[in-house]
């Protein structure tokens, strides 16, 4: 029968129980707390990933347009829009206005439904101020469009001049901007570099880097302008394959992938001299080896213009207030708040008027040893004439960075993983 | 009770109540020290992190000793300025989500797996497949119709979305299941029925002393998988109500690439209520004396 | 000696008495057991049921994620994942991982749980430090595994050069990247199921392992005859849960990947896990293909389910405790 001891668990029983029905009653009074709303203010809610720069942004509109408040949510890239998607989905959970990066961009327009066209509030007016490519690229099939750009990741080169002086290339960008104007003859610099260079060190840190820097100049690359895939039968995709198999068997490449343990760490160690560099690249570059200082420098990137990277803000058919929030998105993406986020925060601006503006042409980085850098990025993001986007890119993208690792690697022959990336693409487009 | 001291080769020094072995050798502390070393490392290195900068995250050779930045990154990871989270909110959202759902899931597995263990009744076999069975649906569907379901109910950004679904799971109910069958006598129970005591006296007087450490181990199993749970919270709950693993996704403050150091600040302030959970139910664990319940 | 489970009325002296009384007595003992089950049923019929239902619809249809239109076509999601090489792909790597994972994983909780289950000194602070895998977060596992486990910079080719093993490429290769991930899922799962058996190894007697001392059993033989016989519905219960997670093996592989690399787990897809490609066919690419997931969900319960099965029936031939 019950021991004495079963009172001390029954005690804890009791306490257990207690918990139970506090916290129901604690969740139930602060769910209903959450539910009160001040009575004649809009809540507008912006959803980001990482930091777009837009604090002092919200400040001066919230100041000028009283009665609307601005909440911003921020997440990791990849769950950002992993969540996106699956609140779309469900027709519930997405805010307000969402930012969405170019490398999704398409497949979120293939399926313009869930999204305003702000086209409704004016967007075809404003379609002058950005590069075409860059506008293009949120304008679904249907001709809606879905959103604004926010900022470009433009590229150029940026290399390290302390290892091309030991292996007695020239370190001037000047100078190395006629060496290599185009890709091919970037690769042949990289013979030069890897004939003096130091042990272990390579020209390039990452075939798929390189090999997305030359297919995002091809136009078109894998979709024809119609919208069909052309990946197999497009020329422009195998050159931009058979270069990087070049730089692979010419030994110039170090293999790594972006962001990986290894890549970081060949930030600090020099173990590789060029890698394609966005604008968004020099803040990460000055995180990584804050003792590289002075040791960098960035020249034009072959074959005349570059992207990697760049968003827009689109504003989801579940936003209870759509014209206030399309008036937001117009807000933070005009010229001038692009132009504050530059001074800021570094991102590069995505329109014409902006890029061609003093402030950014006479933009100069000490840490990449005081280069020009507004004008370098601002000139290749207004050369660029890009490839259509699909709906399918990230995949095709995604193939081709295996295909390249997997020859990397030493897993396959280059003829049999362009096969299998010419299978995948088939099998993805499907 | 047999006299213990004849029949062994070695003499060894023996208490009276046998019921442990002796303490080990030096090889046993030794192997236990690398399973020690093995398993707190990582946590450690974690706080290395935490306490330098992220540029300190990928330096080779690895830093191994901490730094002095720890203080700044706790400073800057409950200022709303830098981090767009309310990260003390989501401590005490995860705090509230857990509890809740432990005690729970301790009170209702030890009922239905009672039920299972010891009780007769038509079916028995059957519903207990099927309990076995509902172990094996993987989560990740699941998703999206569970979001559907809540989106009805009206329990969008509410704990309520998060708790209501693992108020019972069939991980409890199968552990309390093996455990009664093996650790409650049916004597036990025959001598409680003889006394005239009906099934819910049974449960109370009986079967619940007698899973204490089985209870302690699924309290603090289930109150560490409520608290790390991500998938399921990260889409029904957002930014502005979050439990404390979703709020760590939501630490990033590099458009493309997270701040480690602070992330990592963030993990190692997240797992101090549970290491204080552990305290809490770890005694209980080892049930220490079990011999009132349980003669032979 | 082995009674039966009593249930049923118990007689009294009183015949007259008795009726309403025994009455109640069987309703409790018919009543109750369905009663205490139905809580858990009652929480899987709302939340549960529904997810399966329409997961098991949406697999009969070619739904895209983003659009709620879709159209109806039968097993064909079924029929093309036979034809789908990338899928038995991941099930031979789901396999492979699962099974150098869980038996040393299973057998090394064992052997821990009966040193703690001694009178080692600081025994407390030991039981408590095998959980802290479990609950340092996953954050920091995925960026300690990924260094551990580098090619040029990481600790275990530091340690391996240091006996004449130079520069493995651990996340490149096949049966390397199965060797680290087994690792991975050995380190955060050994502590929990080492947990779970200690509390177990609580409610064996001493009186056995008494008698067994008498009978000239030492340590390890007292281990084999008396501790493992004893905790065979546990043994059976971590067995099952083990090849059920081990079989949806998600975290740990996806965790494992460079951070650009698309959830292919790997260049060549070698250490994709089946949950993996059903992640990366519904969220994680752009092709949002949410009934050929549900497709893969399904054949993965049935796997799992036979898995199971094949587990129980090995692992119950443990001789069961001679009382």
């Amino acid at each position: 029968m019950p021991s004495k001891r079963t009172h001390g668990w029954r005690s804890r029983k009791v306490i257990a129980a207690a918990v139970v029905i506090a916290a129901l009653v604690g969740s139930a009074l602060a769910a209903s707390a959450a539910q009160g709303r001040t009575h004649d203010s809009i809540t507008l809610t912006v959803d980001v990933f990482g930091d777009f720069g837009y604090h002092d942004l919200y400040t001066q509109y919230m100041a000028s347009h009283p009665g609307i408040t601005i909440k911003e949510d921020t997440e990791d890239y990849a769950p950002h829009h992993t969540a996106l998607a699956q609140h779309l989905a469900t027709g519930a959970g997405a805010d307000d206005i969402e930012a969405v990066e170019v490398g999704f961009i398409a497949q979120f327009a293939s399926q313009p439904q869930n999204f305003v066209d702000l086209r409704q509030y004016g967007a075809s007016a404003l379609k002058s101020r950005y590069p075409a490519w860059k506008y293009n690229q949120a304008v679904a099939g249907n001709h809606a469009v879905i959103g604004l750009g926010t900022d470009v990741g433009s590229l150029g080169i940026c290399y390290r001049t302390d290892l091309f002086k030991k292996a007695g290339l020239p370190t001037s960008p000047a100078a190395l901007g006629k060496m290599w104007p185009t890709w091919q003859k970037f690769l042949t610099v990289g013979k030069q570099f890897q004939a003096k260079a130091p042990k272990g060190v390579k020209f390039i840190d990452s075939g798929s880097n390189l090999y997305n820097a030359i297919i995002a100049q091809a136009n078109p690359a894998y979709y024809s302008p119609g919208g069909s895939v052309i990946a197999a039968t497009n020329p422009k995709v195998l050159a931009a394959w058979n270069l990087t198999m070049q730089a692979v068997s010419s030994g110039q490449d170090l293999g790594l992938s972006a962001f990986s343990n290894d890549w970081n760490t060949g930030f600090k160690k020099g173990t590789f001299a060029t890698v394609t560099c966005p604008a968004w690249m020099m803040g990460y570059i000055q995180g990584q080896a804050p003792a590289t200082k002075g040791k960098w420098n960035i020249a034009n990137v072959p074959g005349g213009g570059g992207s990697w990277g760049g968003s827009f803000l689109t504003v989801t058919k579940q936003s209870q207030h759509p014209a206030e929030a399309a008036d937001l998105v117009k807000f933070l993406t005009s010229p001038a708040s692009e132009l504050y986020i530059f001074k800021h925060t570094g991102n590069l601006p995505s329109e014409v008027p902006v890029l061609k503006s003093k402030s950014v042409q006479t933009f100069r980085n000490p840490f990449f040893s005081n280069a020009p850098v507004g004008a370098i990025f601002a000139n290749s993001a207004l050369r660029l004439t890009p490839q259509v986007l699909g709906p399918h890119q990230g995949d095709f993208q995604t193939a081709a960075s295996n295909a390249i690792q997997r020859v990397e690697q030493h897993k396959q022959s280059a003829a049999a993983s362009w096969k299998q990336f010419l299978k995948d693409v088939q099998s993805s487009g499907a | 009770m047999a006299t213990v001291a004849s029949a062994i080769p070695k003499p060894r020094r023996r208490t009276a109540v046998a019921r442990r072995f002796d303490s080990g050798g030096p090889l046993t502390y030794l192997f236990l020290t690398l399973v020690v070393v093995g398993s707190i490392f990582p946590l450690y290195w974690s706080l290395v992190v935490a306490s330098h900068t992220n540029a300190a995250v990928y330096e080779y050779p690895p830093k191994l000793l901490p730094g002095a930045n720890l203080f700044h990154n706790l400073h800057r990871l409950f200022n709303s300025g830098v981090v767009n989270v309310d990260f003390a909110k989501a401590l005490v959202n995860s705090a509230i989500v857990a509890s809740v759902v432990t005690a729970s899931v301790v009170f209702f597995s030890a009922l239905a797996g009672f039920a299972f263990a010891k009780l007769e009744f038509r079916g028995r076999k059957l519903l207990f497949v099927l309990v076995l069975a509902t172990l094996i649906v993987p989560v990740q569907l699941g998703l999206i119709p569970l979001y559907i379901e809540m989106k009805h109910f009206g329990w969008l950004n509410n704990l309520k979305a998060v708790v209501a679904p693992n108020l019972v799971t069939a991980f409890g109910v199968f552990l309390m299941r093996q455990y009664i069958v093996g650790a409650v006598p049916n004597e036990l129970i025959a001598a409680a029925r003889v006394d005239g005591a009906k099934t819910w006296r049974v449960f109370w007087h009986v079967i619940l002393p007698a899973v204490r450490p089985i209870a302690a181990v699924l309290g603090l199993l289930t109150f560490m998988t409520t608290w790390n749970d991500f998938l399921w919270p990260y889409i029904v709950l957002n930014a502005r109500n979050p439990t404390v693993q979703v709020a760590i996704s939501d630490i990033a403050t590099v458009a493309y690439v997270p701040d480690y150091s602070l992330i990592l600040t963030a993990c190692f302030v997240s797992i101090l209520p549970l290491l204080a959970v552990f305290l809490l139910l770890g005694r209980q664990i080892i049930g220490g004396i079990m011999q009132g319940a349980i003669k032979g | 000696m082995e009674a039966k489970t009593t249930s049923g009325a118990v007689e009294t002296s009183a015949p007259r008495r008795v009726t309403r009384r025994a009455r109640l007595r069987r309703l409790d003992s018919k009543a109750s057991p369905y009663l205490y089950i139905t809580p858990f049923f009652v929480v899987f019929g709302i939340f549960g049921l529904f997810p399966l239902a329409y997961t098991a619809y949406v697999s009969l249809t070619n739904r895209n994620l983003l659009n709620p239109v879709a159209n109806f076509i039968g097993l064909h999601n079924y029929a093309l994942l036979i034809h789908d090489s990338y899928f038995w792909n991941a099930v031979e790597n789901t396999l492979g991982i699962w099974f150098l994972s869980t038996v040393p994983q299973l057998v090394l909780a064992l052997v821990i749980a009966h040193v703690l289950n001694t009178k080692v000194r600081v025994r407390t602070f030991f039981r408590m430090a095998i959980l802290l895998p479990q609950v340092t977060s996953l954050v920091a596992v995925a960026l300690i595994f990924t260094q551990m486990f580098g090619h040029d910079y990481g600790f275990v080719n530091w340690l391996l050069g240091l006996v004449g093993i130079h520069h493995v490429y651990w996340e490149a290769g096949r049966l390397s990247s199965w060797i680290a991930l087994s690792v991975m899922v050995t380190w955060r799962w050994t502590g929990y199921n080492a947990l779970i058996y200690l509390a177990a190894m609580q409610s064996i007697p001493d009186e056995l392992y008494e008698a067994a001392a008498v009978d000239g059993a030492r340590r390890w033989r007292q281990f084999i005859h008396v501790t493992v016989p004893m905790l065979r519905p546990t043994i059976i219960f971590t067995t099952i849960i083990s090849t059920i997670g081990g079989l949806q093996l998600f975290t740990e592989p996806y965790l494992f990947q460079p951070r650009t690399s698309g959830g292919t787990g790997g260049s060549a897809r070698q250490y994709q896990t089946i949950v993996m490609y059903l992640y990366e066919k519904f969220l994680g690419s752009s092709q949002f293909k949410f009934g050929y997931a549900a497709a893969i969900a399904w054949c993965l319960v049935l796997l799992i389910a036979v898995f199971g099965f094949i587990n129980y029936f090995v692992v119950s031939r443990i001789r069961s405790a001679e009382i």
